[in-house]
This record gives C-alpha cells, structure tokens and sequence, in this order.
C-alpha cells in the first residue's frame, strides 16, 4: 500500500510540473519573476494590468490612477503617453541627425518638390562598396515588389499563386527599363522612395537617407 | 387666262426647272461631299484602323506591360483611367496618339476632353511618351483592343477560400504509426510463442510421474488476478511508473522559466508564412531596426500600409483581418500585438551585434519562421543556450578592421580559429549589468 501511495503522489507531482512548461497562449511559469519584469518603463513590454504581479509585490509604487491603490509590480504602463504606451512619440518637427550629419530633407512631397529633387546629387561616390551596399538594401526593401532586376516583376507585384489562379497582387509596379523611367536621376529616385509615387507609398520612415542614396545608386546600375 | 395658263405653267415650268437645276447642283453637291466624306472617312478610317494581326498584339502587350502598366489596366482603374473600349472614346485616334507622346501639351492646349481628364485624376500628369512611334501605339491599342473583347475575365484577389486547418506534417505521424503497428505485431506473436511453450511443457510434465502438489502447481490456471498478484508484475509496473514519473518531474522542472513553444494569439490572424514564405518578403523590411539596435521592432501601422493600401483581401484569411489594419490605421492607432520572445530584465541582447555585425541568419535564432503561420519561440532563450553558440561560432571578421587587431593577438596564441568565448562572449558583465 505504501509503494501505491507513493506512486500516486510522484505522478500527480509530475502532472503538476509538466503544467509549467509554456504552449499555445500559456507563457508558463517563471523562475524568479521579479528579476525577469522590468521595473523601469520598457519598450514592447506594455502590461496594462494595474494587478499583475500583486502577490510578489512587496514595495508602495505610486498610484497611477487618481485616489486608487499602488499599482502591482509587473504594472508597465505610462499613462501620460498616448495609448499607455511606453514609448513616446518624438515632440513635432523633431530634427534627426545621423552620422554624416545630413540635414533632413526638405524638398515638400508634391511635383515642385519632384522637379527639384531629380536636380540632387548624390552625396556619395559611385564606389563598389557603396553599389554593393545598395544591392543588400534593394534585396531588403524593394525587391518583392519590384524583382531581382527591377523589372517590376517581384512575387508582391505578381501575386501568389493559390489554386491555380494568381491573386494578391500589388499592381501598378513599373519596369526601371522602361523608356519613361530610363531619364530619372538618382535624386528622383531619392525623392520616390521618400514620398512614394503614384502606387508606391512611402518608404521614409523604413529606410534611412544614406540608405535611400545606396539604393539610389544601385538602381541606376539596373538600368542599365 | 389662256396665256396666263400658257404663262404659269412656264414660269411654273422655269421656276421648276430653276429649282430643279438648283436642286440638282445642291444634290450632286451632297453626294460629292458625302462621297468624299465617305471616301475621306474610309481613308482615314484605314489609316487608323486598329491592327488585329496576332504580331501586333503580341507587339503592344509587350511595350503595354514594359512601359503603361505602371499605372494603367484594360479593365481597371489605377492611377490612370483603365482602358478598355479607349479607342472608341476617345476624341480621336490621333487624339491619342498625341495625348500619349505629350499629354502635358494636349492638357496646355485646353482641349477639353484633356483638361477633364487631368482633373478627374487628381492633376496627375502623365509621363510623355515621345520616343513612341505612331505604328507603337497602334500595337499598344491593338493589345487593348484584343483585351477589351476577351472581358475583365476573373480578377485577382475577388476568389476566396477558406482556411485549410494546418497540415499533418505527414512523414514522421505515419512512419511512427507503422512503428507501433509492428511493435503490436511483435508482442503478440510473442505471447503466442509464450503460450505454446507453456503447453508443450505441461505436456512434457504430465508425462512424468508427478506428486499431487506438483500437479497443482503444474495445472494451476492462469487469470488476471494471479498475474496481477505475482511479484514480477507489480516490480514492473512499479519500475515503469517510477521511471516515468520521474522523467516527468524532471522535465516539469526543467521547463520553469522557459517559454520555448509559446505561441500566443495575436490581435490580427498575421501569417509569417504567407509573408516571408510565399511573398519572400525580407524579415528587415519589416523588422527595421534589426540591424541598427537593440530590438528588432515590430512593424508600425505604415509599413503594413506599404501594401495593404491596395491589397485588401488576404489569400487565406479573406477581408476581416486585412480590414484590421485599416481600421488602425485610419484611427491612428497602434496595434497591440503580443510580444513573443520576453528576455528576462536581468539579461541583455542587441540585435545589431548579432545581425548586423556577426551576419547571423534571423532562422538560427528564431527558426523557421517563414513556414509558421503562428510565430512561436523556437529557440530556450537560456544562459546555456547563448553560452553554447559563444563557445562553438567563429568571430565574423571578415571585412572588419575593429577585429584586425584581435585576430592578429589571437593568432599569436592559438591555432584554432577566433571564437566568440575568446573575445568575451562569455563574460557575466557583457549581458548582466
């Protein structure tokens, strides 16, 4: 009887256990809690629940809420940011610099700011590493739509198969060979990929201006 | 009367001869003119009819698709009017012809039609086309003639399905079944075996002299409660229970702190598998600050907008969740999807060292993300786990002058190759500070 007792106690133990791996919506159980939640506000961690973490909570936090109790330890929010969110949205006109320290830029999203964009120069040289770089950036950005060789024919701009018809497709990606865009300048293109055009939406806020220059550059030798 | 009869009939006569000679130069004058109407509209109608020949509809899908497709579709608005039937509605021929080769000048020379146009389509002028030849838009039109008379045909993206659950992966589910099946097999050709070898040698006994207890314990029957009250039996069952418990207890421990396999749901039904697998879309087009800091980001609103401006009904999941996006994007609000992979806040990881500089795959890590139409943590995310990838990965110094220095240090020392642990990777404070 002794030997059946201990059996049912060792497998519901294991039972137990086995409910603390993770799976599906369950995280599973942590180790040393306190030490796995950030304290100090953290960026994709947003936990909006004022009592999660309560029963290891062992300090006063501040109230967040008017005339309510302390919030819990694994609270994560900010209230005064939009949404509660933890990461605050950079102040209106917020200037950024980079390491060349470029300025933004300026030319306005219309057909003045286009017209004068394609008058730009590249600031970089037509070096190797400069292409190359631009290559990686193109297979990064704009190849699905735009293919391999800028004929418009990326797997976006053509749709997936999907029994037997094609669909989703993102149509209206032009061919960089074709007669009207042969003529454009690399500052055009600068200006595109910052603003989109026509189909395309924008890309600034994706790729950095010395990236867009890059892409700029290799585009150029697509072109060709 | 008479000569006023005589007379009227004569200027009757003349007046109606005078008419009719009028009416008769009037006449031949229409039939000239319509004549020439007619032959000058045949004429011009030959010189601007739309070719049929296969070349040249061949011809003008290929200038169509290399040089007009950009922005316009035979059967669908796009940034341009679509143009199916442009021929017959169009002021002319050569109204298009000249449209194509300068539509700004057409715009400036305040013809109407043009100037409607460039308004209806938000100002949008549209690229001249002067290297064209008249015989290449006479192609492009006999494309779209061709095009126009096919009809719209089935248009992408309208056809929906449902959702096929996810598929068995197959060859290991029947491989193990096979297994099992034979491994029945074998265990009951075993008691068979088993059971002749008990009667023969009953068989065998009974043909000696036996006492009667002998007998007894010879003929004794076999049935569920003797063979669950032997000592044998309930050894084994123990040990198996034990062993198995055991196994359990270990593995229930080893899985605290651990969130491998965890796969929550997200606010939007977002299938990797569709994005990266099947649209090859790169993981950084998305993921943007993978190779500049310390998280890889999760996508804001805009990015997904990139596409789903236009693209508006999913191949699998149709227009619900698609229509999420939208809707967020419309309110200017974020999308609070479930973050996945949650280091614990005693450690620290930075993407850009590892992706950008050491130009490790997002799959070694992540795994294979392109087949999961639910994203789950692949990988422990343990101490061990970062440890054994620092001891076993070369140092990526290729093209670095930042490890010249080291590389020539480490040489000096040892032969085998510069290894992460060797520079530092396994120091406490590099990811606990």
């Amino acid at each position: 009887m002794r030997l059946v007792k201990s059996l049912i106690t060792g497998v519901s133990a294991a039972v137990l256990l086995s409910s603390c791996g993770a799976g599906g919506d369950d995280q599973g159980t942590e180790y040393a809690p306190n030490m796995y939640h950030s304290v100090a506000y953290e960026p994709y961690s947003q936990i909006t629940d004022e009592d999660a973490g309560r029963w290891v909570t062992s300090i006063d936090y501040p109230t967040s809420v008017e005339g309510g109790e302390g919030h819990a330890e694994y609270y994560n929010s900010n209230r005064f940011n939009p949404h509660r969110m933890n990461m605050r949205e950079p102040a209106p006109n917020t200037v950024k610099r980079n390491a060349q320290g470029w300025l933004p830029y300026r030319l306005p999203n219309d057909s003045t700011g286009l017209r004068l964009a394609s008058r730009l120069k590249n600031p970089l040289d037509s070096t190797a590493e400069v292409v190359a770089a631009g290559k990686a950036l193109y297979e990064m950005y704009c190849d699905h739509c735009h293919g391999p060789k800028g004929e418009g024919n990326g797997k976006v701009a053509e749709g997936v198969e999907v029994d037997g018809t094609k669909k989703g497709n993102y149509n209206g990606v032009p061919n960089y060979k074709s007669d009207a865009l042969k003529k454009i300048t690399e500052g055009h293109i600068f200006h595109v990929i910052t603003y989109g055009k026509n189909l395309m939406w924008p890309h600034g806020s994706q790729i950095s201006p010395e990236d867009r220059w890059k892409i700029a550059k290799y585009v150029k030798t697509l072109q060709k | 009367m008479s000569s006023n009869s005589r007379f009227v009939p004569l200027v009757l006569e003349t007046d109606t001869s005078l008419i009719m000679i009028k009416n008769y130069l009037h006449s031949t004058c229409k039939i000239f003119l319509f004549v020439f109407t007619l032959i000058s509209v045949s004429f011009s109608a030959y010189s601007q009819e739309i070719p049929k020949e296969p070349a040249a509809i061949s011809a003008g899908k290929q200038i169509f698709d290399s040089n007009c497709k950009a922005c316009h579709r035979v059967h669908q608005k796009l940034v341009g009017p679509a143009l199916a039937g442009v021929y017959d509605r169009a002021p002319s021929i050569d109204w298009i012809k000249s449209f194509v080769k300068n539509s700004s000048a057409v715009i400036a020379s305040g013809d109407a039609y043009a100037v409607n146009l460039f308004n209806e389509y938000n100002k949008t002028t549209m690229t001249s086309f002067s290297s064209f030849k008249d015989q290449d838009i006479m192609n492009v039109l006999a494309y779209i003639q061709d095009e126009t008379i096919k009809g719209p045909g089935e248009q992408p993206g309208q056809k929906q399905k449902v959702v096929d659950g996810p598929k068995e992966e197959g060859v290991p589910a029947t491989y193990l079944n096979v297994l099992l099946v034979g491994m029945i097999v074998i265990l009951i050709l075993l008691v068979v075996i088993l059971a002749f070898l008990v009667s023969s040698l009953k068989r065998f006994l009974d043909q000696k002299a036996l006492t009667e207890e002998e007998k007894e314990v010879v003929h004794s029957p076999i049935t569920a409660g003797t063979i669950a009250s032997s000592r044998g039996f309930i050894f084994v069952v123990a040990f198996l229970v034990g062993a198995l418990g055991f196994k359990a207890v270990i593995n229930g421990l080893y899985s605290v702190g651990i969130q491998q396999g965890y796969a929550p749901k997200q606010p939007i039904a977002f299938s990797h598998k569709i994005h990266a697998g099947q649209y090859e879309i790169d993981c950084k087009y998305c993921h943007v600050g993978v190779m500049k800091g310390k998280s890889a980001t999760i996508p804001s609103v805009n990015i997904c907008m990139n596409c789903h401006n236009q693209i508006k009904s999913g191949t699998t999941t149709g227009e619900g969740e698609i229509a999420k996006i939208v809707r967020a994007y419309n309110e200017n609000r974020p999308i609070e999807w479930v973050r996945i992979h949650n280091l614990p806040d005693l450690a620290y990881f930075n993407h850009a060292q590892h992706v950008n500089v050491a130009g490790v795959e997002c799959q070694t890590c992540h795994g294979p993300v392109q087949e999961m139409d639910v994203v789950r943590q692949h990988s422990l995310l343990t101490m061990g786990w970062c440890i054994d990838c620092h001891r076993k990965t070369d140092v990526n110094t290729k093209g670095n002058a930042y490890y010249d220095k080291l590389v020539e240090l480490h040489n000096a020392k040892s032969k085998g190759n510069m290894k992460v642990e060797n520079i530092g990777g396994l120091e406490c404070s590099k990811c606990h500070y």
